[in-house]
């Protein structure tokens, strides 16, 4: 075979030579290129983190009244917890998520017991979970703090509508600085009802219960938040919704 | 003999496209991606729906591990006019040299003793995260031996102390890094400092908040208020 190849391209010399196209072989190219590709994609990330901005109050010791108190109707406490087994890993339910709850009170927490057998008579404690949206609907704790801020969040729609549309400005940026401007008016505006909630976590509430609450803040365009240390009365609270409830 | 002939040009592949595909890839991964940092645990940030990127210069990363244990990385500026006098491996240097006088004006009898060498070795670090006593010996170890150490967390020369929380007289380790980071002579790190861009408090998911709280408790006695927290991206559906 070889050999008529040979004499094939002695024959017609100048021809083949014009038409031999020329033919780069590529296969180690492509090697290397592909050892590079599995370099990077086991040297790098694609995920870039995200940022969550808080102030926190200063830890000096500030006087009683000095404390704007936040009005008792507008108030909602949110305790954010995580169960733990005895070894302190975090309990799991059916379909693999952490079990996060959340206890919540209106105003102040109501721990009577009038008729003395050490229990709170009508705790105002509730329990609640962090939900996602479904089809467009808030659920567990997020629906609680939505309906809470109703105002706010009517306004803010009709607003995210606008900006949408970009009838502030053509212009992207500008578009979403004069969104962002009107927005914060809106949170900020005195004459809506506007809740504060005040986020408590307890010592073995796993990070991720935390941001979340703070999540639930930004979601719900809520401007009035704080975060405070839990005190004995929501323990004594908790422990008696945990005693009330048990199966 | 016709046969033969094509039989022998279909075992050559053409390689062009099957190149052109890579390269393809490989420079969007080399645009998209950016490179892992050697961290000495991993962890799991938590993901909420804020959407503020975080800042790849100016910025003091404290990352408390799951089981309380500290460790900071300190990003300088990226700008390349600014590099030269701030750069990264600049600042860490500068920062280093302030942190060790103030621990040595506060503990006299247990002076640190480091040298240019220790610095340099430093300035190249990613994270560190050793209490004072052991840095010299742990700035002398090869890169090996100290990736060996600070990724192995039952040590107790590991981390950087937080504990005595309570008088600013007397800091205690951690709250004399951040002061240096913050009086590093740099004013655009300690605007991003003020402004809350410039700390960023990376922690893991499962994370008890009372180890959180310790740590975001020693950076209010600092008066540092306001900073970030590391998440991940979600959507509101999550």
């Amino acid at each position: 075979m070889a050999q008529i190849e040979q004499s094939d391209k002695g024959k017609k010399k100048k021809g083949a030579q014009k038409k031999i196209p020329i033919h780069v072989d590529f296969t180690p190219m492509v090697d290397m290129n592909m050892l590079l590709i599995t370099f990077f994609m086991l040297c790098t990330t694609m995920i870039k983190s995200q940022t969550l901005q808080i102030t926190l109050p200063t830890n000096e010791k500030v006087e009683q009244q000095d404390m704007n108190k936040a009005k008792e109707s507008e108030a909602i406490t949110m305790i954010v917890t995580t169960e733990r087994d005895a070894k302190g890993e975090i309990k799991h339910d059916e379909d693999g998520k952490a079990l996060n709850v959340v206890y919540y009170y209106e105003g102040k927490p109501n721990i009577e017991d009038a008729d003395g057998d050490g229990r709170i008579d009508n705790s105002n404690l509730n329990k609640e979970v962090f939900l996602g949206n479904e089809g467009g609907v808030q659920r567990g704790i997020r629906k609680i703090l939505h309906d809470r801020n109703k105002q706010v969040l009517a306004k803010i729609d009709v607003l995210k509508e606008q900006w949408r549309n970009r009838e502030f400005s053509p212009n992207k940026d500008k578009n979403d600085s004069i969104y962002n401007v009107k927005a914060k008016e809106i949170r900020n505006d005195s004459t809506l009802t506007r809740p504060v909630v005040i986020i408590k976590a307890a010592p073995e509430a796993s990070w991720e219960t935390v941001i979340g609450a703070l999540d639930e803040m930004q979601i719900n365009q809520i401007s009035r938040y704080q975060i405070d240390n839990i005190n004995q009365v929501d323990s004594v609270m908790i422990l008696d919704y945990i005693a009330k409830n048990r199966k | 003999m016709g046969k033969v002939k094509i039989k022998r040009k279909s075992t050559l592949i053409d390689m062009t496209a099957m190149s052109d595909v890579t390269v393809l890839l490989l420079t969007f991964f080399m645009l998209t991606s950016t490179f892992l940092q050697k961290e000495p645990v991993t962890v799991m940030t938590p993901s909420s729906v804020s959407e503020i990127k975080v800042p790849t210069s100016n910025l003091a990363q404290v990352l408390v591990s799951p089981n309380g244990k500290v460790f900071i990385s300190i990003a300088g500026e990226s700008d390349p006019e600014l590099a030269g006098e701030w750069g990264t491996e600049a600042i860490r240097a500068e920062i280093l040299k302030k942190a060790v006088s103030e621990y040595n004006r506060l503990h006299p009898n247990k002076k640190v003793e480091l040298t240019d060498a220790d610095v340099a070795s430093f300035a190249k670090l990613n994270m560190f995260g050793v209490p004072f006593q052991a840095l010299p010996s742990f700035l002398r170890m090869s890169q090996t031996d100290q990736d060996k150490v600070i990724t192995d967390m039952t040590r107790n020369d590991v981390g950087i102390p937080i504990d005595d929380n309570v008088d600013l007289e007397k800091p205690n380790e951690f709250q004399i890094w951040m002061r240096a980071i913050y009086s590093s002579g740099n004013d655009n790190l300690q605007a991003a400092m003020k402004k809350g861009e410039g700390i960023a408090v990376k922690a893991d998911k499962g994370t008890p908040y009372s180890i959180v709280h310790h740590v975001l408790d020693n950076l209010q006695t600092l008066k540092m208020n306001r900073f970030s927290l590391m998440t991940a991206l979600k959507t509101e559906n999550d």
